[in-house]
């Protein structure tokens, strides 16, 4: 526990950001790490190293710019392919972000392996960018999609997951973490998936940075997360799939890059993972990410997931001794997020208060709005935790929640 | 108590979020629209009738969504009925004027009047949205 300590303390320094003022008085305290992580210090500055000495379009030139580029590139792809333990480094494909991976996940999986009245289970606490791509398929191509039930504790109810499949279903996209639970996916679903001919895609955003990850023990076919909420930039994602889909799976979009052969009457593509990197990729993002998941891995991805457990823990029963609170989930299988709401008091209100205090929280639907109105609310509160987070901070936190109260509630 | 937070929910904004006034619909309205805040899920419908010579007769507003949404739709509903439809415009350029922090050129509210309470809105950039929810949820339903 000692030792842990002052670990943090120098883990803390590596976020400049941490040392901001909020309103010129308040000490920043970031619970926000579910929209988006905060970067560490070698991030901001490889970015910054990356554009001042070795910046040039990749995979085209020969010259020496072009090639130091190339080399960093390829280097981020073979870091996350160990991250996530893929067999081959042709497994991982960079995008834009975990969004852009799972629309290209539905729209050429369906193109392979798919047609009209097949069918496509989601759950009912899927974020908004694993529900819009499925629809797109329903309106389009007229696919069914059935909807797993969660139970009151957040989790997916195992036996009516399996009770939807049908010869017909094809796929299922399922969080691997919740965004608004915190609850990790039972891995009986992938075992039923697999029993049952029927692919997999886990959308790991909130789980990448914060779960050990081993796509192979996981069982899936598909695996996306994005790089800024894994301390890396924004504007890159990453699809993991399995290595003979992306082989058969048709290219997303067409453009440079993605190409073998072009003549006036046809073309032929690339091998992977070039098929699926149409137009200049987010070359120094790629890098950036890269440079995060070493971050990580100094750190030890274990010692990261024993603190966050120890403060989720903590919060939670701090939390749950205030009697005006109401959170959603149950105690366990809860992972570095809590959602909650005050009686009587609105998500926003609470948002705004706690932000006078320093204090960043997410408040809204949480790009969940069919859990929302499973839930009955029209939005909730969320804290979320990252490496750099303290128990100190879950303490003014838990203060700034009765103040907030003693002010809507008098 | 912090102070931009005193200015934010003045005594009479967390009297409306609590209690709106003019809650519901209107018995009998010729305008309508619904509004959605997509990226909180505030909603909010509201029904107005007008009568022959542009003025509004009648205006009740519904929904849900948090204190300075909802104490915001209540003063407008306040405001704006009996108001003529072009001064009712003036005042929305107004209202959404005050609450982005500019306040040199109002012509139809001034520091006396309830809507001034929203002011406080201006220190919370991404609140600004709550507070206009209803007054362009109003402009739409002229369009109906």
């Amino acid at each position: 526990m000692n030792k842990d300590k002052t670990l943090h303390k120098e883990i803390r320094k590596d976020f400049p950001i941490l040392s901001k003022k909020i309103l010129k008085t308040k000490d920043l305290v970031y619970f926000d790490t579910a929209a988006s992580a905060q970067k560490p210090q070698v991030v901001i500055d490889e970015l910054n190293q990356f554009y001042k000495s070795h910046y040039s379009n990749v995979s085209r030139g020969v010259h020496t710019l072009s090639v130091e580029s190339t080399l960093r590139y390829e280097d981020a792809r073979k870091k996350i392919q160990s991250f996530i333990n893929a067999k081959s480094e042709n497994e991982i494909i960079f995008t834009k972000s975990a969004t852009e991976s799972i629309n290209l996940v539905a729209q050429t999986f369906y193109d392979k392996y798919m047609s009209t009245g097949d069918e496509i289970i989601l759950s009912l606490m899927e974020h908004h960018s694993n529900l819009i791509p499925w629809y797109f398929l329903r309106d389009k191509y007229g696919v069914v999609i059935k909807f797993a039930n969660i139970t009151d504790s957040g989790e997916i109810d195992v036996n009516h997951f399996e009770s939807l499949i049908t010869p017909k279903t094809k796929i299922a996209a399922l969080t691997h973490l919740s965004n608004v639970y915190g609850s990790k996916i039972d891995e009986k679903v992938s075992s039923i998936c697999k029993r049952n001919n029927v692919a997999i895609l886990l959308d790991g955003c909130q789980s990448a940075a914060h779960l050990k990850i081993d796509v192979q023990k996981l069982e899936c076919d598909f695996f996306v997360f994005s790089g800024h909420k894994t301390y890396g930039p924004s504007g890159i994602g990453v699809l993991y799939g399995k290595e003979n889909l992306l082989d058969e799976m048709p290219p997303y979009q067409g453009g440079g890059g993605m190409i073998g052969e072009v003549t006036t009457d046809k073309v032929s593509y690339a091998e992977l993972p070039a098929k699926y990197e149409a137009g200049t990729p987010p070359i120094a993002e790629a890098h950036g990410l890269g440079i995060a998941i070493d971050y990580m891995n100094n750190i030890g991805i274990e010692n990261i997931i024993n603190h966050e457990e120890g403060l989720t823990k903590y919060a939670y029963e701090k939390i749950s001794e205030l009697d005006f609170v109401k959170i959603y989930g149950a105690g366990d299988n809860r992972n570095s997020i809590i959602s909650f709401n005050i009686e009587n008091i609105h998500s926003h209100e609470v948002s705004s208060f706690l932000d006078v205090e320093g204090i960043a929280v997410r408040a809204g639907h949480h790009c969940c709005q069919p859990l929302m109105k499973h839930l009955g609310v029209n939005s909730t509160s969320r804290l979320s935790f990252g490496v750099y987070n303290t128990i100190e901070e879950v303490d003014i936190f838990i203060n700034a929640l009765i103040k907030c109260k003693e002010f809507f509630i008098k | 108590m912090n102070e931009l937070l005193k200015e934010l929910y003045q005594e009479i904004i967390l009297d409306h979020g609590k209690e709106p006034r003019n809650f519901g619909e209107c018995e009998t309205h010729n305008k309508s629209a619904h509004g959605h805040n997509p990226l909180c899920g505030d909603k909010v419908s509201l029904t107005l009738f007008i009568d022959d010579d542009d003025f509004i007769k009648d205006i009740k507003f519904s929904g849900e969504g948090c204190a300075i949404s909802v104490a915001s739709a209540s003063l407008m509903t306040e405001k704006l009925k009996g108001k003529k439809l072009s001064y009712a415009e003036n005042m929305f350029k107004d209202f959404t004027d005050l609450v982005k922090g500019s306040e040199d050129s109002l012509s139809t509210i001034d520091e006396d009047d309830s809507l001034y309470a929203l002011k406080g809105v201006k220190d919370f950039p991404m609140r600004v949205k709550c507070a206009t929810l209803a007054w362009h949820t109003f402009k739409n339903a002229l369009k109906d």
